[in-house]
């Protein structure tokens, strides 16, 4: 009996140690291959996107603005970049560091091959999107620029992250910046978002909780020093002004163009019609195209048929096929002029 | 050539102008011209609402008061028949290749005098386990996939992955894993197959990966009979017939338990990678036409899962002669790797008999019982009983089998780790195969194989030891 | 057009791009592509072609490889190749792909197009997608029988007056309606009937313009390319394939001018 409960002891232990070293992801042997990365590379990458960052905003980078970005201390900061300049991928002006066109050249490389990779991550898996930015930032580090363009290539040369920012293109181009912060917005306005920061995470993960993405409709509803408080897609988001700085967004100066009220295709209950208005920027990459190939185009007729037994997902006529749709994605399809027979 | 490079750049920059909605309002575009198109030459007749019919039966067939009943008692159905239907072909057949054709193959061995040796490898090994093999296969399959397919050609089918598409979204997986599981009681790799009728590449390895958790035709009976023997017996006699079905539906459901639970965990982990985009079509119900489902089924799943299973049969039936024939000092290969694996076997409730008839008879879990009574035969020295070593068999009667098992050591905690192992172990090799055809992935398919195997040891390991230590 | 009129019974299909894609054309005088959505009854068309049995089944998504087969019918040897069923060509997927890059690039002399005539609307979105690519195409609407039963007509010739292609009605799994079907595969594969397929028209006015604008850039480059518009579409998708076969000028292979080169080489 008690070389049995030995047994069982020693079987336990095996089994929660091998989990603890092979566990995807948090087991020990998964962050022994991330700390393989080359930690210099990373730092010089890191530190390049942001001196591109500052000329981007047409901000100044400072010693301390370096070292907050790579979360080092001054002195390694300092290290960084000296390093840069030897390599010349920076100049000293006088005043302030600037990028040489090698530098930014290679900054624009690192920045296609980390929106490349939010892309991918975003239409083609099924990772968390409060997981791609740190996943790309790893992944900026370790891929080639080759293997970036074919990746490119694959998923169809893609031109804007999912946050919205433009992907620069083999050659390095990358459009203006356009677009305002939301809190230029005034009461009553319409506006399209056009990006979301996704830096620091803390903060995107809070857009995100609030389902906020690219490409959908807002109206500003009311602003004041504390709070501003706006429709999204039918639904009131509050956020902190501090907070909502992060989302940028495109003016819809013609009011009339601007759907008002929402409903979703997941309003429908069985027997009643509709008429598809749009499918919502959130549904990303494959799902989306499938979407759109089964017909789910504005435009189109659509009526609730069947329900399954367990409530989800709901058989929808559309195009004169039954189509199932699952709730998730029917609550992102909108709809108007909802007929019951 | 520098032209043609303009032309690509004046593409990217309208692309840019473009914006991403391109797509979006191509296909817009397209379904208006269709929209008119199908209205000026479209039109319906008749007083009732086209599609009244299909309309109707969709209602009952997915309602929630008859769906789940219907679903039941029509699959139900189906493996009832494939049980009771093909007990007599399968004993017909065995009749026949077994109990005539071999002897008489091996008296002509013998009048011709080929040697011991070759008579052995080739009758005894090679040709028994393929005869074995299409004797226990063939029948169920040649039943069970008509009946498969002639619910999918009506279009039921669809409609039960669209009913237990929401228990299949929990687990991450796609409504369509339901008949890939229920095709996978059938026979596992042609469950693989089926996997291609999920298009999203996330759900489709899922189903795949899932499958072996489905109890298949050839281990349905290592399943009935084990539990019969030594779940039986711990039940009070008149409960024993109900104990030990109780016992085979539990493992049954277990696996499909396990199935979705495995399939959560995979897509939260190792296959967060892959796309997923669910899409499921409900197709308009359709007569089936019974003469060529017969037909086709018999050629595309029976014939070619059969097929399969006797490629990798006729090696391994070698194999299992081999073993327990060559001797090294005085003791068979076979009797020197069961003392070896013994203390191994023993530790995770099994014993060395049963480690090595798994991994001879990875080719179809129809030959495990009679590798293992073979074995046991060998290694416990019985005389009087079975064929001569390296001649798998099976005995009509379940005393006459308990008896050779308890004579190898059997206990009832050895019985309920085998019903475990049996469900947790391996795929056979046709369904390995199968797996790397499907997914053309060695890193898949390598997992698909080791993860159950791993999970059938654990599982085994943690049921011995507190079997041992409560008892 | 008036090229091809030079050549009544010329083959049109590219056999450097066949010999690419994997078709031995030895033996063959046409190629024949089999396209439609999942689940129409295109393998049972296979079928009843070639003599072949494929599995077909009432399910989405069968045919996963690529099947091929042969058949002769008016003293001529059609090659006819099964595409995978796909609900559309403009995404991303390997099915599409296949059938996509076949299409264009292996330029078969006949498309046929099978759609399930009860469900026409979605299937003509693929329809209309194949007609911006190819002109000789011919449309086989399935399942008549079906459409009967569940009280609705179709408008054949209509039909065929707004796509241009030949239509023809059958029931495949009875077996009607494919000596039609190998008729008019014949008069299209021989030129002696001549398609007008229509073109997607609802195009919004900026993405319109865009596709002119490339279009005409194309023009100059390859007069003689049969479908600009089509690859401008591709090239504004990001299709890399298009985009390497413009930068490497593989485009003109498709020109029409090559396939009557080639004919006179012949």
């Amino acid at each position: 009996m008690d070389s049995n409960l030995y047994t069982l002891i020693v079987g336990t232990s095996i089994l929660l140690f091998s989990g603890y070293l092979f566990f995807p992801e948090k087991g020990l042997i998964a962050k022994w291959k991330r700390a393989l990365l080359n930690n210099k590379r990373v730092k010089i990458e890191d530190a390049l996107k942001h001196f591109y960052d500052c000329e981007y905003n047409n901000a100044d980078c400072s010693l301390a603005s370096i070292s907050g970005s790579l979360t080092l201390p001054k002195d390694d900061a300092a290290k960084v970049i000296d390093t840069l300049q030897d390599m010349g991928l920076i100049t000293n002006t006088g005043d302030r560091f600037i990028l040489t066109s090698e530098g930014r050249s290679y900054a624009l490389r690192v920045i296609r091959v980390h929106r490349l990779w939010e892309r991918y991550l975003a239409d083609e898996t099924s990772v968390n999107e409060t997981e791609w930015h740190s996943q790309a930032e790893e992944m900026e580090h370790m891929m080639s620029i080759e293997a970036a363009n074919e990746l490119a290539a694959q998923i169809g040369n893609p031109i804007m992250d999912p946050h919205g920012d433009p992907i620069p293109s083999t050659k390095g181009e990358l459009p203006q910046k356009i677009g305002i912060p939301i809190t230029q917005l005034n009461e009553g306005e319409f506006a399209k978002i056009l990006h979301l920061e996704d830096e620091p995470s803390t903060v995107y993960a809070q857009l995100v909780a609030e389902g906020l993405y690219v490409g959908q409709q807002i109206r500003m509803i009311e602003k004041s020093s504390n709070r501003i408080k706006f429709e999204a897609n039918g639904e009131i988001a509050i956020l902190a002004p501090i907070i909502a700085n992060n989302i940028s967004v495109n003016l819809i100066p013609d009011s009339k163009n601007v759907v008002k009220s929402f409903k979703k295709l997941s309003d429908l209950s069985v027997g009643q019609k509709g008429t598809i208005v749009g499918i919502a920027k959130a549904v990303r990459g494959q799902q989306r195209r499938r979407l759109l190939d089964l017909g789910v185009v504005p435009g189109s007729e659509v009526k609730a048929e069947i329900q399954s037994l367990g409530g989800d997902p709901t058989g929808y006529r559309i195009r004169g096929a039954t189509i199932a749709i699952r709730k998730k994605h029917a609550s992102q399809v909108f709809i108007k002029d909802i007929i019951s027979e | 050539m520098k032209e043609n490079e303009i032309l690509i750049n004046r593409a990217n920059e309208l692309r840019w102008e473009l914006g991403e909605t391109l797509h979006d309002s191509l296909l817009e575009s397209i379904y208006k011209d269709a929209a008119e198109i199908s209205k000026k030459t479209v039109k319906s007749f008749g007083d009732k609402e086209s599609y009244a019919f299909d309309i109707k039966l969709d209602k009952i067939l997915t309602s929630k008061l008859y769906g789940f009943p219907i679903m039941f008692i029509l699959l139900a159905f189906v493996f009832w028949i494939t049980i009771v239907g093909a007990n007599v072909p399968s004993a017909f057949i065995a009749s026949i290749l077994l109990d005539t054709v071999h002897p008489w193959l091996k008296s002509l061995s013998y009048s011709i005098g080929l040697p011991f040796f070759i008579d052995g490898v080739l009758l005894d090994g090679a040709y028994l386990s393929m005869a074995w093999v299409i004797a226990v296969m063939l029948p169920p399959m040649a039943i069970f996939f008509p009946m498969y397919t002639l619910l999918e050609d009506f279009g039921y089918l669809p409609r039960v992955s669209f009913n237990m598409d929401s228990l299949f979204r929990k687990a991450g997986a796609h409504g369509k894993q339901a008949l890939t599981m229920a095709m996978g009681f059938g026979c596992n790799a042609a469950g693989v197959v089926a996997a291609r009728v999920i298009d999203s590449p996330r759900e489709r390895l899922l189903a795949i990966i899932t499958n072996n958790f489905s109890l298949c035709n050839g281990r349905w009976p290592t399943q009935i009979l084990i539990a019969s023997i030594f779940i039986g017996s711990l039940a009070p006699p008149y409960l024993a017939g109900l104990a030990s079905a109780a016992a085979v539906v539990s493992v049954a459901l277990l696996g499909i338990i396990l199935s979705l639970v495995v399939s959560y965990s995979l897509s939260k982990t190792a296959l967060k990678g892959e796309a997923s985009a669910y899409s499921l079509e409900l197709p308009p119900y359709r007569p089936p036409r019974i003469m060529q489902t017969l037909y086709t089924s018999l050629i595309d799943r029976t014939i070619f899962v059969l097929w399969r299973a006797i490629v990798f049969a006729v090696p391994a039936g070698i194999v299992i002669w081999l073993v327990a024939n060559i001797t090294i000092e005085g003791s068979s290969l076979a009797q020197i790797f069961i003392e070896w694996s013994n203390p191994f076997g023993l530790l995770i409730g099994l014993n060395g008999v049963i480690l090595l008839a798994y991994i001879i008879a990875i080719p179809a879990n129809e030959i495990v019982i009679p590798t293992v009574l073979m074995l046991t035969v060998l290694s416990a020295g019985l005389t009087g009983v079975g064929e001569g070593s390296g001649v798998i068999f099976e005995l009509s009667s379940i005393q006459d089998t308990a008896i050779i098992l308890h004579a190898g050591g059997w206990t009832a905690l050895t019985g309920i780790c085998l019903m475990l192992f049996s469900l947790l172990h391996n795929p056979c090799s046709t369904t390995i195969y199968t797996i790397y055809k499907e997914t053309r992935s060695i890193k898949w398919t390598v997992f698909s194989t080791v993860m159950p195997l791993i999970m059938g040891i654990v599982v085994c390991f943690f049921v011995a030891q507190i079997w041992h230590i409560i008892s | 057009m008036n090229e091809l009129n030079n050549c009544e019974n010329c083959p049109v299909h590219n056999i450097n791009n066949l010999v690419k894609l994997g078709i031995n054309m030895d033996k063959f005088d046409y190629v024949v592509a089999l396209a439609g959505n999942p689940n129409t009854g295109k393998s049972t068309i296979f079928n009843n072609l070639t003599g072949l049995r494929q599995h077909t089944g009432n399910w989405p998504g069968k045919t996963v490889a690529r099947a091929e087969g042969g058949f002769s019918y008016a003293n001529k040897n059609f090659k006819i190749v099964d595409l995978p069923g796909t609900y559309s060509l403009l995404s991303t997927s390997t099915d599409e792909d296949i059938a996509r890059n076949f299409i264009l690039f292996g330029k078969p002399d006949v498309t046929v197009i099978v759609v399930d005539s009860t469900r026409l609307e979605r299937n003509l979105n693929l329809v209309l997608q194949i007609l911006e690519i190819t002109d000789r195409a011919v449309l086989v609407l399935n399942l008549m029988d079906e459409l009967k039963r569940n009280k609705m007509e179709i408008d054949v010739r209509a039909l065929s007056k707004e796509l241009g292609i030949p239509v023809i009605p059958t029931e495949a799994r009875q077996k009607k309606g494919m000596d039609e079907v190998l008729r008019y595969i014949d008069e299209v594969a021989n030129g002696s009937f001549v398609c007008a397929p229509r073109r997607i028209k609802s195009i919004s006015s900026k993405v319109d313009f865009a596709i002119n604008d490339l279009t005409i850039k194309l023009q100059e480059q390859f007069p003689k390319l049969p479908n600009k518009r089509w690859v401008a579409m591709r090239l504004l998708e990001g299709d890399q394939s298009m985009i390497d076969a413009v930068n490497s000028g593989e485009i003109g292979n498709l020109e029409i001018t090559s396939n009557v080169m080639e004919r006179s080489l012949q």
